[in-house]
This record gives structure tokens, C-alpha cells and sequence, in this order.
């Protein structure tokens, strides 16, 4: 049963997988040239400051990983309007259970790549003393960020589009909170608020945040 | 409820708080029966098959399939039952052997042999795209899936519709092979009463979210008859017939339609002193749609 339908999803994901495959091995090997190569040409300091740069695109590839497998887990059960899936001798929560497993279980190839690609990164490149790489804590940092979106994309997209609507809403609601505070001249304190209950410690989206450096000191 | 394959219960369903769709619905679907469920589009022939699958919630009434209730035992129903829906709803971008071999794996009782006989029979190819294949070939395979996991009970929703005569006539003669076979029961819907008529042995027909009609076929089938009676009384009495309609025609000649008609009631007509000219026997069609007419427009 899982292996079926993990077969469904990976023929589904296929193409986009392989887009973050190549992305998750060339981002790190990416960051490590962006600085000079094997001999590190910059000053630490714009090292540093170029790594920051290229963190942004672990955290992107996560968020994006996350969701084209979560979209891909019911992108053709909704075609069909789950009529399949409901009519399979499974409970509900059990086919459900079975495709995010599944779609968690794919997640972890792009991981190993991106660990695989730090790896190299890491062996490629000559740092200067007080500098250290650090490929494992990047790997997990990253699959655990792809674990969070590819969760909360699931849970959406497994929904009804009057579930993606809500959460549409709820989103435009607070933007248009923030807006109205501004327009009576009043500090626009609503997006701020959520941001930091989410993104800061211990909200569910901290992960994406902080330092995601390959080479650190 | 009795050991019925299919028991339905004062069924009542509405999508939220709007107007009930479904209402005091009952229907009994005997164990090993072909059973036809007639009714016009929009009847809520579909809207009943997913409750009775457990796809839908009912607010009302009880529904027991193969001994277990629904929907709370869902799945087991599921595991004994062939579901060919109304309209295709697998995965496009699989292969038809991709498909079939999903299929399996949720299907305990899958024969993969007769699963390729049946490829063969209806001559699909594996690593044809389903998305790619015609509409003939999709209701083909949806037949194919059906019938190789071995079901106890076939609930077919409209299999037929908008095929050609020679891939009805094939998908049909599956459905009665397997049924000689293995002597499951067949709950086939259908707006095409010629083609129930030919392979049922029980009709339902539904109106409105009503069920109007439920008897053996040859009782609907021998039952509805039009009579033409010639000075007709203005006062009936009590019929020995169910009187479904009553039409003027010309004169003083009159058009009954009636159902429960045997050759014995012929005495009726002495009886109120009218004349009986003519006993007219009418096809399934006729008879179904008359039916729907008497059920919408209740006693002349």
C-alpha cells in the first residue's frame, strides 16, 4: 500500500524533485565559489556576509520542496475530487496518513543532497583559521524547515478550496488590519505581532529564521 | 434488518441547511439480485449511491450494506464492493498497469488473472496513459477494476452512459459474466431504461428525491398497462388496479393507465357498467415514464 502509493507521488513529483536535487547540490557548492573557491579569496568578514547572502536560498529551496510535494500529494486526488481515494478500503485518516509519509519520505532525497552537496562544498574549500563548515547542522536545519512547510502546505492543500480561502483570509485580514492602523496614523502592529509569534521562539516557523550558514565561525 | 445486500431506512440527506435532497427514501436490494435504480437526471440517483457507499453523511435514516452500517464501516464495505462511478475519477497520469497495479494494493481479494483476462477482453493497453485513453477505454478500465478485486456487491453508477453500443454491450456482458460467476449483486443506475431492462430482476425508480416505484421487473415490466374504456363512470369505486392516470381521449372513450393489471379485473368493468375495449401492454419506458407522470401529478 505505501509503496504504492509512494510510487503515485514520486511519478507526480518527479520533474520538480529533480529541479531541488540539482539546486540542493549547487547551492552549497555555489556559496563556497560566490566566496573565491578552494582558496578563500574575501575577508572573513565578507565571507561571512556572502554566505549570509546565499541562506536565503536554503531557506526558498525548503519552503519550495515543501510545498510542490505537498501540492503534489493531492493535486490528483482533488482532480478527481477524492473520489478514488474515498472509495479505497482505507479510513480516512489512514490514506492520509499513508500520502504524507509518503510525501515525507520523497522530502528526505532533496535532504541528503543538500547535506551531499555541503559535504563537497566542504571538502572543496581551504578556511582560514576561526572558520569551520558545518554540513550536518545544515542538512537537518534544512530538512527540518522543508519538514515544517511541506506540513503546513499539506495540510492546507488537503483541504477543500474553501480551506485554502480561509487561510487566504485570515492572511488578508491582517494585512488589511496593518493598513487601516496606518492609515489612522496608528503604528501597524498586526503583521509585526504575528511575525514574531510564528517566527520567533518557540513559533512553529523559527526554523526559518536564524543563521543558515555553511561556513560559520 | 434483514440479510438483505443492500438495506435502506428512511434515508434523509441535505447538503448543510438547505432543503432535504434525499427524503424518507427505503429500499431493499436483495442478496445475488440485479438491481436496476431508474430515474431522470438530477433524480438523486448519485447523491444516493454515495450514501449508501459511505462517501456522504446521511442526516437521517440508517443504511446497512453487506451487514455493516454506514457510513461508520466505511472501509469494510469498500473492501466487498465494486465501485464504477458516474464520472472517471482516476489518476491521469498513471498507465493503465500503473493503475491496476494501485489498485491491487488496496484490494486484498485483487485476481490478477482475471485482471488480465479482462485487459485482453477489453483490449486496453498497460502502458497507455489514462489520461490519453477515450472515453470508451477509461469506462472500460473502471469496469476492469471493479470486477478483478472480486466484490461481493457491483455498485454501478451510470456505467454506460455516453458510450458507444458496442462497449455497452461489452462492459455489460462483463458485468453478467462475473455476476453468473460468482453470484454477486449488481446495484446498476441508469437513465437508459432499455438497458436495465434486458439485465435486471429488481427495479427502483426514483423522482425528486423520492423512491416512487420498488418491484421484481417482471411485475413492472407486466403490470402497467394502458386501457381504453368507452363509457366510462363518473364515480369509480374502489379499483382492483392502481389507477395512475386517467385521460379523456375521444367521445366518451377514456385512457387509463394502471398498474397491479391482471386479466381477472376485466369484471370491474361490468361491475360500473363502462366497456373495456382495450388492454394496450407498454414497454419498460413507457411504463417508467408514465410512472414518473403519475408520481409528479398523483390520481387523475
Amino acid at each position: 500500500m505505501f509503496r504504492s502509493i509512494l510510487y503515485t507521488q514520486w511519478k507526480w513529483a518527479r520533474v520538480a524533485l529533480l529541479v531541488i536535487a540539482v539546486a540542493a547540490v549547487a547551492v552549497p557548492v555555489g556559496s563556497v565559489r560566490a566566496i573565491g573557491g578552494v582558496v578563500i579569496s574575501t575577508s572573513v568578514g565578507d565571507a561571512l556576509n556572502t554566505m549570509r547572502v546565499w541562506s536565503v536560498l536554503y531557506v526558498l529551496l525548503a519552503a519550495l520542496a515543501g510545498l510542490i510535494l505537498a501540492i503534489s500529494a493531492w493535486a490528483a486526488d482533488q482532480r478527481g475530487h477524492h473520489v478514488y481515494a474515498l472509495s479505497l478500503p482505507v479510513p480516512r485518516w489512514h490514506y492520509v496518513l499513508l500520502r504524507f509519509a509518503a510525501g515525507l519520505a520523497l522530502l528526505l532525497v532533496p535532504a541528503l543532497l543538500v547535506w551531499l552537496g555541503a559535504l563537497i562544498a566542504s571538502a572543496i574549500v581551504v578556511l582560514p583559521a576561526g572558520l569551520a563548515t558545518y554540513p550536518g547542522a545544515l542538512a537537518l536545519r534544512w530538512l527540518l524547515a522543508a519538514f515544517v512547510a511541506y506540513a503546513l502546505f499539506f495540510a492546507i492543500s488537503s483541504g477543500t478550496a474553501r480551506t485554502a480561502g480561509l487561510v487566504l483570509g485570515v492572511i488578508a485580514g491582517i494585512v488589511a488590519a496593518d493598513l487601516m492602523l496606518a492609515l489612522m496614523d496608528q503604528p501597524a502592529v498586526v503583521i509585526e505581532f504575528v511575525v514574531s509569534k510564528f517566527f520567533e521562539w518557540p513559533g512553529v516557523f523559527e526554523v526559518f529564521t536564524g543563521r543558515w550558514m555553511l561556513i560559520d565561525v | 434488518m434483514s440479510g438483505a445486500a443492500i438495506e435502506v431506512r428512511d434515508l434523509g440527506y441535505r447538503v448543510g441547511r438547505g432543503a432535504f435532497e434525499i427524503r424518507d427514501l427505503s429500499l431493499t436490494v436483495p442478496t445475488g439480485a440485479i438491481y436496476g435504480f431508474l430515474g431522470p437526471n438530477g433524480s438523486g440517483k448519485t447523491t444516493t449511491i454515495r450514501l449508501i457507499l459511505g462517501l456522504a453523511k446521511q442526516a437521517s435514516g440508517r443504511i446497512v450494506v453487506l451487514g455493516h452500517e454506514q457510513p461508520s464501516e466505511g472501509p469494510r464495505v469498500m473492501a466487498r464492493t465494486g465501485y464504477v462511478p458516474e464520472r472517471p475519477h482516476l489518476y491521469p497520469s498513471l498507465t493503465v498497469g500503473e493503475q491496476m497495479d494501485f489498485h491491487a494494493s488496496f484490494h486484498a481479494r485483487w485476481d490478477a488473472a482475471r485482471a488480465a483476462e479482462l485487459v485482453s477482453q477489453f483490449g486496453l493497453i498497460r502502458g497507455q496513459r489514462i489520461g490519453s485513453l477515450s472515453k470508451g477505454e477509461t469506462g472500460k478500465l473502471m469496469m476492469l477494476l471493479a470486477l478483478a478485486q472480486t466484490p461481493d456487491l457491483l455498485v454501478l453508477d451510470e456505467p454506460t452512459d455516453g458510450l458507444d453500443p458496442v462497449v455497452r454491450r461489452d462492459v455489460l456482458m462483463a458485468v453478467l459474466e462475473y455476476v453468473s460467476q460468482r453470484e454477486a449483486t449488481v446495484f446498476i443506475s441508469s437513465h437508459l431504461v432499455h438497458e436495465l431492462e434486458r439485465v435486471c430482476d429488481w427495479v427502483g425508480v426514483m423522482d425528486r428525491g423520492r423512491l416512487v416505484a420498488e418491484l421484481p421487473m417482471h411485475t413492472f415490466k407486466s403490470g402497467i398497462k394502458r386501457l381504453r374504456v368507452s363509457e366510462p363512470p363518473a364515480l369509480l369505486g374502489d379499483t382492483p388496479f392502481v389507477l395512475l392516470a386517467r385521460e379523456t381521449g375521444d367521445g366518451s372513450a377514456e385512457s387509463w393507465l394502471v398498474r397491479g393489471w391482471q386479466p381477472p379485473m376485466r369484471q370491474y368493468f361490468d361491475g360500473v357498467g363502462a366497456n373495456l375495449r382495450e388492454v394496450i401492454d407498454l414497454d419498460l419506458e413507457e411504463g417508467f415514464v408514465e410512472l414518473l407522470r403519475s408520481a409528479r401529478q398523483p390520481r387523475a
